[in-house]
């Protein structure tokens, strides 16, 4: 099974070091960089927003050999589904992974609109389905559910949305949506189904991936509890369904371990965060290493050999999806793009020559 | 005050001309036999697909000066979110109208995406705001509301996407949708509210337009019937304090002269399958108001394509062709753009046109009708330029 490098677009703002936590690059809304000085012409005016410089992150993922692009879902932000639209005649290769929460709507009204993104866009869309925040913060979006429920409701969204598009006629009637009669027909029919992506930690959540997920992506975590968890996945799976195992894991990579650690620190000061550098294992790895945007748990910190190494790890632990972020999105998709990944994959296949 | 006039993109795929229903454009016609293989008869396999051919009927309808254009939802159709925001980049002037049924949609969500793509649009979305035409059509959308419970849900649907739009916080109790604390960040709460037009005939629509609506949509009926309608939708809503405006959708054939237009209609007329016209004088289906006054207007026995003009330059047959409404405007450019001048007078403050092959006809339509309509302006009757 080939291994897909995706890269993670953040939806709410993005710009070098702690600017990202309060910068949107491309704006002139909100606080933001100072302007041009008097003695500079500035010709931008409100011409550009965020979108534009989504378009050119997505191009670097495409441009870089990434396998797709990640769209964020942040409430802060802009909605994913319309980015993942906006981006998707402006890019040739990468899949459109657009995450989004159940409470999104009718399930068959979302899979219409993944059919008619699959025609528009070549087949390149793809869903992750999230859990989403607690009670209060979903009320806050139209979303009432009580939290035992969410992991149910995304069940019966997977099953209706395939339902509707593999089946006709198609009918079910179960707690959170229900079809009579049912399903896609004529062009609406034979359309690839997105990829699922699901995540969560705790055994229901295992267990729905290991029935409905195509990639379960756990949260970045150190190399051992990464191998247990994707034992985990493959226990709770049944009747030989394959579901990939996936990691979310930002990556800090520069071309010495000391620039690696000096930008980490910056980042940090910056950001209020602290200025200590924690000790690091030698798979470099760092817990809790967050940026505001990135949603990730923690970064993998380090020169690119480094970085390199620690990636091939986690796939021989059997991680065959990395969803890799850093900030700048736009810069770092071309650093990791020439100094991580061909190498990289160079070293995989390999290792897969060599266990055939 | 002036009018705006929509085009529309067909998301069902389209045939060349009215005259039949091949070659046809698109991979949306079941058993399409088109010889070309080409992207534009649908498949594929040139790397084309059949958003590029929309995407050709969007720059058209920009070029030619239309407002942008409607893009309608069906089951058998391409969607019309998805249409906008792949659109968004490559369009300048041209504003996407999207109809969609308010209870697909969670309230807040449509509210994100709605802002999001004002941002990504630089302000070119808008509302069509349709509440289903009930029957087996609605459960096979997985709704199984009644009709006047589906226009409650729009009612409190649009409460509450104008209730976040702003930042809030805003917290809502409805039958249907329950916010509390809710409002969009900034700086989706800085984008301009959508307009929006609102497409309904029974009371409940009424009602629920006199609300939220900017423009009141109706396809085309008998001038008088439309007359009553528009003086009945604003009274009714002058009484709530609103000022509601008026929009006519309908297809047109404009032609050079009057001979050449109704030569497009008896050539297609004459190549109409026998099944399709007794269909055309039987049909049956949902609980839509807006579709048994459609079928109110006709007569019963159809000899010839003449049977079916119901009054000057109005063809009640254009279901014959593809599916939808019945009647549409047939004449000259001049004749077309005096025909849309009447409704003008007699209420109509916006138009959604179209016409068949839609990219030919966005220029047609813009280069020679469009300039002949007066609105409400005195400019002196215009003649003719090709």
């Amino acid at each position: 099974m080939s291994t897909e490098f995706i890269w993670q677009l953040p939806t709410a703002g993005d710009g070098r070091y702690a600017e990202a936590t309060r910068l949107r690059r491309g704006e002139r809304s909100g606080q933001q960089r100072p302007p041009f000085t008097d003695g500079v012409t500035d010709p931008r005016g409100n011409r550009f927003n965020y979108f534009d410089y989504a378009h050119q992150v997505a191009r670097a993922a495409d441009i870089s050999g990434f396998d797709g692009l990640r769209i964020r879902h942040d409430f802060e932000g802009d909605d994913s589904w319309i980015i993942a639209g906006y981006l998707a005649r402006g890019t040739r290769h990468v899949r459109l992974l657009t995450e989004f929460e159940a409470s999104w709507g009718s399930s068959v009204y979302a899979a219409k609109n993944a059919v008619s993104f699959q025609r528009a866009a070549n087949g390149r869309f793809a869903w992750q389905l999230v859990q989403g925040g607690d009670e209060a913060s979903r009320r806050q979006h139209g979303d009432n559910l009580p939290q035992g429920e969410v992991l149910a409701r995304i069940d019966e969204f997977i099953t209706v949305a395939r339902g509707v598009q593999t089946s006709v006629p198609f009918s079910f009637k179960g707690r959170y949506f229900e079809v009579l009669d049912g399903g896609f027909r004529g062009p609406l029919a034979g359309n690839p189904l997105p990829p699922v992506y699901l995540s969560g930690e705790g055994a229901e959540a295992l267990a729905l991936s290991a029935r409905q997920a195509d990639v379960h992506v756990f949260d970045a975590a150190p190399l051992e509890l990464i191998r247990a968890g994707v034992a985990a996945l493959h226990q709770a799976g049944s009747n030989g369904r394959q579901v990939a195992a996936g990691l979310r894991i930002d990556v800090l990579a520069r071309e010495t371990q000391e620039e690696a650690e000096r930008d980490a620190l910056r980042y940090r000061e910056q950001t209020g965060a602290g200025t200590a550098l924690p000790a690091l294992d030698a798979d470099r790895y760092w817990d809790g290493y967050a940026t505001a945007r990135s949603g990730a748990r923690g970064a993998l910190v380090g020169s690119y050999e480094q970085v390199i190494d620690a990636l091939a790890a986690y796939a021989e632990a059997g991680v065959s999806s990395f969803l890799l972020g850093a900030e700048p999105a736009l810069e770092e998709a071309y650093r990791v793009g020439e100094y991580v990944l061909p190498a990289l994959r160079a070293r995989l296949a390999k290792a897969e020559q060599q266990a055939a | 005050m002036t009018i705006d006039i929509f085009w529309r993109i067909p998301t069902h795929g389209e045939p060349s001309s009215h005259r039949a229903r091949t070659p046809f454009r698109g991979d949306w016609f079941p058993g399409n036999d088109n010889l070309r293989k080409a992207g534009l008869g649908g498949g594929g396999a040139d790397g084309f697909n059949y958003l590029d051919y929309i995407a050709e009927i969007a720059h058209a309808a920009e070029i030619s000066g239309f407002q942008g254009g409607l893009i309608p939802s069906f089951p058998m159709t391409d969607e019309p979110w998805v249409i906008s925001s792949l659109l968004a980049r490559e369009t300048s002037t041209f504003r996407f109208m999207i109809p969609f049924q308010p209870g697909f949609l969670n309230p807040v969500v449509a509210a994100r995406m709605t802002a999001s793509l004002q941002r990504a649009t630089g302000g070119r979305a808008l509302y069509n705001v349709i509440t289903g035409g009930g029957g087996p059509s609605q459960l096979w959308w997985g709704d199984s509301a009644g009709h006047d419970d589906r226009y409650t849900r729009t009612t409190e649907f649009l409460d509450v996407v104008r209730g976040v739009w702003r930042g809030g916080p805003f917290s809502y109790q409805g039958k249907f949708y329950q916010v509390e604390n809710a409002g969009l960040a900034h700086p989706l709460s800085e984008e301009e509210f959508p307009e929006i037009y609102f497409s309904g005939s029974s009371d409940a629509a009424l009602a629920s337009a006199s609300k939220h609506a900017d423009y009141y949509l109706t396809w085309l009926e008998p001038f008088d019937q439309l007359r009553e309608k528009f003086r009945r939708v604003k009274e009714k809503t002058d009484l709530l304090g609103r000022k509601i405006k008026c929009a006519v959708r309908v297809d047109v054939i404009a032609r050079a002269t009057e001979e050449e237009a109704w030569e497009e209609v008896r050539k297609g007329f004459d190549n109409v399958a026998p099944e399709t016209l007794r269909a055309f004088l039987g049909q049956d289906g949902g609980d839509s108001v807006g579709a048994a006054r459609q079928r109110g207007n006709r007569p019963t026995t159809i000899n010839s394509y003449k049977d079916l003009i119901t009054e000057p330059n109005v063809w009640a047959g254009f279901n014959l062709f593809r599916g939808g409404q019945t009647q549409g405007i047939v004449g000259s450019y001049e004749q077309v753009a005096e025909r849309l001048d009447d409704l003008v007078q007699l209420g109509a403050d916006a138009f959604i046109l179209a016409s068949t092959p839609h990219l030919e006809e966005a220029y047609r339509v813009g280069e020679e009708v469009l300039p002949l309509v007066r609105g409400h302006s005195n400019s002196k009757l215009l003649r003719a330029v090709g």
